[in-house]
């Protein structure tokens, strides 16, 4: 039988770069086939080149045929009836991907009007329908809503229901889970799983994830650098990976990173201790204090905990739940409502007169690595800009000093002179917490510093932050969504709820016996290799 | 039930700008040099006289006493009388003022098809040759000053030519077209650049948008996906210069009024100027700040229509 989708010898460059370099695979029809790669792999191009959906620049060589059709030299008019009718995609971040002045029944009903000969009530129906496929609770409502009223694991599933419309043969995700939550990603990848089962979907999946992968799909391509380096069904890869990047891959996968044995904490006078902490965003206006309330959104209700000299503790919780709130509580970033930090048993204010001396002490990491830079200061500046700001050190001291941290983060000294945009994402966090160790702080809070990595940097950036916890006898409060990291990094780990703090405890305790459901459905969420498929 | 209360809220917001823009206005009177009482009676009127109007006009009051007296009249439509042509102010404002909204109205119908026309040809193709032309001949509307053009189109079209009149306002709904043609263009020749360069703009930053490769990805194609998508998302920050823009015509009218002596708000207030006609000055800043505001909020609430992540 002939495959739904073959591709022969596709190359794509832009300009000078290659970024996808003679690959060649089949797809039979109801197969599911997954892309694994780092960033800049060529993974999402050639998915992207699969619908001929690539910037007019693009040089695109060799064959893709769909169906019999030859995608490479239809017409634009021709790719439009196949497009969103024959094959369909979902793309990684729903948020930007959703036209944000659409409601999303319209925008679900988009492929409807274009594809089919549904009517006015008869496209109401089945987008109401579509979204009941996805899972949506409340369709009605959700037809009517805008994007921005959605959560991000919803607009996932809305999108799915727009793919989904013209019952596709071929669906295309690229990264479709990377943005979510760790439960969103496994109820999203569950969704997949079903309906590659129920509508005899074909699938392309394209994630850095292989956990997710495996999760979804029976075959697997491993690119790295615009090449194949790797095919075959997904289980023999996992169990055997033949070529050494691959090996890599799996062996920075958290599920298969040895345990790191967080060091012994004496029990002492703790370091750090939060005592009844609420955080509320809004509220307070002229119109609330006559109705007597408090108004506003609270973040955070009444979080206490302590954290001991040396120990790295752990918070996890969904988006939303406040644990970022909660850190930047910490640093002062945001205002507490009620409640006291103590830091060394005498009440620490962040945002009061004496912050200077506090926050050297302690010192935050941010989530996106890019967005924490000045993008136009090139790195040894923005390293050595603490040093200056505070006086830390003599002027003629600063280049030894920038190059002392530069290496203690494993950056390469000639790597200075450039500006972020031209360094990697784990590069750039790399600086990040150069920056902060700057200030030879003693805490140092890790605000999901790993999770817009790809694996194999999200595993060098852990073995990092447990070396330099080491080296510096740092404490750590390290923040994540992602539980198999903190499993491997704290000692002590809390679980947050929306806003409160539902479970707490050492991190063997919490992740082997968790007394609360909610704990055990984090736990079960992490992508793991060896999970069956759903 | 959210768009209302929107609505509402907004309004609520311009009641106290109503009040800045009534002190403001009231401190002009105050301020200026002069005595209105002086150019009231003349120059012989003896002392007494002068005393006993003001006591009259109540000028002896205190000045906050003064001020609510002057809210009140307001409150009421009372803006006083001309001391030129000895009517009311509000009298004088309904025959100006129609005159200058029919100019402005008729500025934005003249330069809103072009703008969106050419914006678009730009955003097509950038840097190709279209782009250029349009942005050289943009760079030229932009860099003329509005009376010097007003009074080359006068010149050339009203004189040598003889289509259009160059002056007056006209007496049916069709002369008035015809009158303030010229008028119109001159203005529509500065402000077409300037909005054309910011939709362009905003075009290109939505084109490039993840939600336009999602609608591609639909089979959607090019044309329709510009128009559902790319064209609504980039319509609100022209939309708000518009408003600005809009707001500055009002005030921008005195220039063209003056050169085709079109008898609107402009032209009264820069003849009341020149005549110490404060009351009548006043009452057209007080109008003008008005239909700003009024602009302002029409504004508001259609982006707050175009957009539901405003209005919440």
């Amino acid at each position: 039988m002939n495959p739904l989708l073959s591709v022969r010898n596709l190359t794509v460059r832009f300009g000078e770069t290659t970024a996808v370099d003679d690959v060649s695979f089949d797809l039979p029809r109801g197969g599911a086939l997954g892309i694994v790669g780092e960033s800049g792999s060529g993974k999402s191009v050639t998915c992207r080149a699969l619908m001929k959906l690539l910037p007019s620049v693009a040089k695109i060589d060799g064959a893709i045929t769909f169906d019999g059709d030859d995608i490479l030299g239809a017409s634009e008019a021709k790719l439009n009836t196949l497009r969103g009718k024959r094959i369909a995609m979902i793309f990684q971040s729903p948020a930007s991907h959703l036209d944000p002045l659409m409601r999303i029944g319209d925008q679900v009903a988009e492929t409807l009007r274009k594809h089919t000969d549904l009517k006015g009530r008869a496209i109401q129906d089945e987008v109401l329908r579509l979204l009941d496929v996805v899972r949506i609770p409340d369709v009605q409502r959700c037809a009517r809503a805008y994007p921005h009223e959605l959560s991000g694991g919803m607009k996932q599933r809305a999108m799915i229901a727009g793919a989904l419309a013209c019952k596709p043969d071929l669906l295309l995700a690229d990264e479709p889970t990377t943005a979510l939550d760790a439960t969103v990603q496994k109820s999203v990848l569950d969704l997949l799983a079903e309906l590659r089962r129920t509508q005899g979907l074909s699938m392309i999946f394209v994630s850095h994830d292989l956990g997710a992968v495996a999760r979804v799909c029976d075959d697997v391509l491993v690119m790295r650098k615009s090449k194949l380096v790797e095919t075959g069904k997904i289980r023999d890869v996992i169990e055997n990976p033949q070529h050494e990047y691959t090996q890599m891959l799996i062996a920075s996968h958290p599920d298969r990173l040895r345990l790191h044995k967080p060091q012994d904490v004496a029990r002492a006078a703790p370091l750090f201790e939060v005592k009844g902490v609420q955080i509320r965003y809004g509220g307070g206006s002229i119109l609330d204090s006559l109705m007597g309330r408090e108004g506003g959104f609270v973040a955070v209700k009444g979080a206490s905990f302590s954290v001991q000299r040396g120990e790295a503790l752990g918070i996890v919780g969904e988006s939303g739940s406040g644990k970022t709130t909660l850190a930047r509580s910490l640093v002062g970033l945001v205002k507490t409502a009620k409640g006291e930090i103590l830091y060394e048993g005498s009440p620490a204010e962040p945002t009061g007169r004496n912050r200077a001396a506090y926050l050297r002490d302690v010192q935050l990491v941010y989530q996106h690595p890019y967005e924490a830079l000045s993008p136009r200061i090139c790195i040894r500046d923005a390293i050595g800009e603490p040093l200056r700001r505070h006086k830390l050190c003599s002027p003629k001291d600063i280049p030894a000093k920038v190059a002392d941290l530069m290496q203690q983060v494993d950056l390469a000294p000639e790597l200075g002179d450039r500006l972020p945009a031209q360094l990697s994402g784990g590069q750039c966090q790399r600086v990040a917490i150069a920056r902060a160790l700057a200030m030879d702080p003693r805490v140092l809070i890790a605000d999901e510093v790993t999770s817009a990595l790809d694996v194999t940097l999200q595993a060098q950036v852990m073995d990092l932050l447990i070396r330099l916890q080491k080296e510096r006898g740092l404490t750590m409060i390290f923040i994540s969504h992602d539980l198999a990291v903190i499993r491997r990094l704290c000692n002590s780990v809390i679980v947050m709820r929306q806003g409160e703090i539902v479970e707490a405890g050492p991190t063997a305790d919490v992740f082997d016996s968790p007394t609360q459901d909610y704990t055990r459905t984090l736990i079960d969420a992490i992508p793991r290799l060896d999970a069956a498929p759903a | 039930m959210k768009s209302l209360r929107f609505i509402v809220s907004r309004m609520l917001q311009s009641v106290p700008v109503l009040f800045g823009v009534s002190i403001v206005t009231f401190l002009l009177m105050i301020a200026t040099p002069g005595d209105p009482i002086r150019l009231l009676v003349g120059v012989r009127a003896s002392e007494e006289t002068i005393a006993l109007i003001r006591d009259r006009y109540g000028l002896d009051d205190p000045i906050l006493s003064q001020y609510f007296t002057y809210l009140g009249n307001l409150l009421q439509g009372d803006l006083g009388a001309s001391l030129r042509f000895k009517v009311p102010v509000s009298d004088l404002v309904g025959q100006f003022y129609p005159v200058t909204l029919f100019l402005v109205v008729y500025s934005i119908i003249l330069i809103l098809p072009p703008v969106v026309v050419l914006s678009v040809w730009s955003a097509k193709r950038p840097n190709g040759l279209a782009d250029q032309v349009i942005r050289v001949l943009g760079v030229m509307g932009l860099a003329i000053p509005v009376f010097w053009m007003a009074l080359l189109l006068a010149r050339f079209f009203g004189v040598t030519l003889g289509w259009f009149p160059v002056s007056g306002f006209g007496d049916t709904f069709i002369e008035h077209l015809h009158h303030l043609f010229l008028p119109a263009l001159s203005t529509a020749i500065w402000v077409i650049p300037i909005l054309t360069r910011n939709l362009r703009s905003a075009l290109l930053d939505e084109m490039n948008r993840d939600y336009v490769l999602a609608g591609m990805s639909k089979g959607l194609g090019e044309a329709q996906v510009f128009r559902t998508h790319v064209f609504p998302n980039s319509v609100l920050p022209t939309l708000n210069l518009f408003a600005v823009i809009v707001a500055y015509l009002l005030g921008g009218s005195v220039i063209v009024e003056t050169v085709y002596a079109v008898p609107g708000m402009g032209k009264l207030m820069v003849d009341s100027i020149l005549a110490r006609d404060y009351f009548v000055v006043q009452g057209a800043t007080l109008v003008f700040a008005l239909t700003t505001i009024v602009v302002m909020l029409a504004v508001d609430l259609i982006s707050g229509l175009i957009d539901p992540r405003i209005n919440t």
